[in-house]
């Protein structure tokens, strides 16, 4: 199996707690994603247990939920994220059947929490020429594991050949310093802990693009609803905020970006026809901030 | 740094230098007549001290609970020391935390516990309260309260920037150290980077919660995990950060 035969069907390395699959989302950028599949039911209940409709997520519908990291191969290569120190192994792995013998020049970083960040000093060790990129603003990244990394500014751009990413600011974040990237070459626009949807092992939605899940049942009002429950759970300060606000800001990302595809680190890609989920992006996050939030003070 | 703040209640750790001044990193320690308890435990950079530090408190006396804030390194990145050298110590963390993943896997994960705001444990005579962190920057984090001290554990919340003379005591009101309290400047210089959600919020909102939460429990000591304890002037305090909170959110708007 080459990296490009990913285009039709995963390939999976590792397998449980620990397991990493591979999707081709062009032939050179590539989706690295891990999930719990038949696990989910045994890890998510208590999660989902506080939502105003727990029964929804843990009851008849099990959902999952992915971590994700993405990889651009050019003439320079840049890894978008790491996944996890539990998936240590299999990431390895599956970064170097996308690279297919070629070096990793660049491992770049949106935030600094474990799923995101944990397998820096893994890559480092099998490409120490590789530069760390993170976002710049003051943090002292030794702290993170992130030691003598490159830090970039919102609109600082990399090229890597035909391709060229440009860092974004991070509209919505839980940690303070987190950024974005947008692939000018295809459009495709990373946005870390935001925009996702969930997916449901029991329909076979691992590993699927979200034009595969939709072909597969997934439907426009779920996904609306799943961005409103992942907004709501990575997001507690919308507790606090104004819906309009957020959704201006929504709209003025897309005016500023032609984003063709959506790559977020804990959802389904959107491979195709990316503009017509603009709407269940902003209305799932007014929702969100519209849901009652329990917060015990 | 071995400090004592108030009671049975001690933090331990280390500064490092940041681009806006030196910024904590510290582990608090509860001795709780012999059962000690411990609130997150530091940065890996500091794995040696922080463990010398622990072992000079502690002596004999084997911590039962590491209360995790939530699970980045800076705050937990001294598990596996922790685990090998008391490996029966009980990781209590947040129920909307996915330990399997978000915590260094060094440990069983039936070590893990999970706990909803709202959550008590009693023991020696105190209350651990777990309560729902409002400033936070991972969505698995909680706050916690010990009745006994009164003091609120508050993770990245009440962080601030500290000067070279202020890092060298806790805020106890004395001449010494960061004279007597944390101006309203050195919290913003820490949320600014620290929160960067600050920008959507209507300030007047999360003041409100934050007075709710202070106003329900009896708060002595506030303890950052990013900045000395601080044990005098506790409403002075919440009122610099909220200040802080506005001034970071009006930021924004120019």
């Amino acid at each position: 199996m080459t990296p490009q035969d990913t285009l039709q069907e995963a390939k999976i390395f590792g397998d449980g707690l620990g397991r990493v699959a591979v999707r081709a989302i062009t032939p050179n950028i590539f989706w690295l994603t891990h999930c719990l599949g038949v696990l989910a039911q045994d890890y998510y209940k208590e999660y989902f247990a506080v939502l105003p409709n727990a029964a929804d997520y843990a009851g008849d519908r099990i959902v999952d939920y992915p971590f994700s990291a993405f990889l651009i191969v050019d003439e320079k290569s840049l890894l978008i994220d790491t996944c996890g120190p539990k998936q240590k192994e299999a990431f390895l792995d599956a970064v170097q059947f996308c690279l297919d013998g070629r070096q990793l020049d660049y491992i770049w970083i949106s935030h600094v929490e474990l799923p995101h960040a944990g397998n820096t000093g893994a890559l480092k060790q099998i490409w120490p020429s590789s530069q760390v990129v993170t976002v710049a603003g003051g943090e002292n990244y030794e702290l993170h594991g992130l030691e003598n990394a490159l830090t970039a500014a919102p609109s600082d751009v990399i090229d890597l050949g035909e391709h060229s990413v440009e860092m974004v600011d991070a509209l919505f974040v839980d940690h303070g310093l987190s950024q974005w990237l947008f692939e000018r070459k295809t459009g495709m626009m990373f946005t870390a802990d935001w925009a996702h949807n969930l997916h449901e092992p029991a329909k076979c939605h691992c590993f699927k693009f979200l034009d595969e899940m939709f072909e597969a049942g997934y439907d426009a009002k779920t996904h609306v609803e799943d961005i409103k429950v992942n907004a709501w759970y990575q997001f507690p300060w919308l507790a606090w905020c104004d819906a309009d606000i957020l959704c201006e800001a929504i709209d003025d990302l897309f005016d500023q970006y032609d984003v063709k595809i959506l790559a977020p680190s804990h959802g389904n890609p959107i491979r195709k026809d990316f503009k017509q989920f603009i709407p269940a992006l902003r209305d799932g996050m007014r929702m969100a901030a519209e849901m009652p939030f329990s917060h015990v003070l | 740094m071995i400090r004592h703040v108030i009671d049975d209640l001690y933090q331990i750790g280390e500064h490092v230098e940041t681009e806006h001044g030196l910024e904590a990193i510290l582990t608090y320690v509860i001795l709780n007549d012999g059962n000690p308890l411990l609130i997150d435990c530091g940065s890996h950079i500091h794995r040696d001290s922080v463990m010398a530090q622990l072992t000079e408190l502690l002596g004999e006396g084997i911590p039962e609970f590491l209360f995790l804030t939530h699970s980045e390194l800076p705050h937990a990145g001294n598990i596996a020391a922790i685990t090998e050298k008391w490996p029966d110590i009980k990781v209590i963390v947040s129920n909307v935390m996915l330990p399997y993943i978000e915590v260094l896997p060094v440990l069983p994960l039936e070590q893990i516990t999970q706990v909803v705001p709202g959550t008590k444990i009693e023991m020696s005579g105190r209350t651990i309260e777990f309560v729902d962190a409002l400033l936070k920057d991972q969505p698995g984090s909680h706050w916690v309260h010990d009745s006994r001290t009164g003091a609120l554990f508050t993770g990245d919340g009440f962080g601030y920037m500290d000067t070279a003379e202020g890092s060298q005591s806790v805020v106890d009101g004395s001449d010494a150290g960061s004279a007597g309290d944390v101006s309203q400047a050195a919290f913003e210089a820490y949320h600014k980077i620290a929160f960067r959600f600050l920008r959507w919020i209507k300030p007047e909102r999360i003041a409100a919660d934050l007075r709710k939460m202070f106003a329900k429990r009896n708060v002595q000591v506030i303890a950052p995990i990013h900045g000395n304890a601080i044990t005098v002037n506790i409403d002075k305090h919440l009122d610099s950060l909220i200040g802080a909170l506005t001034a970071v959110n009006k930021s924004y708007r120019k």
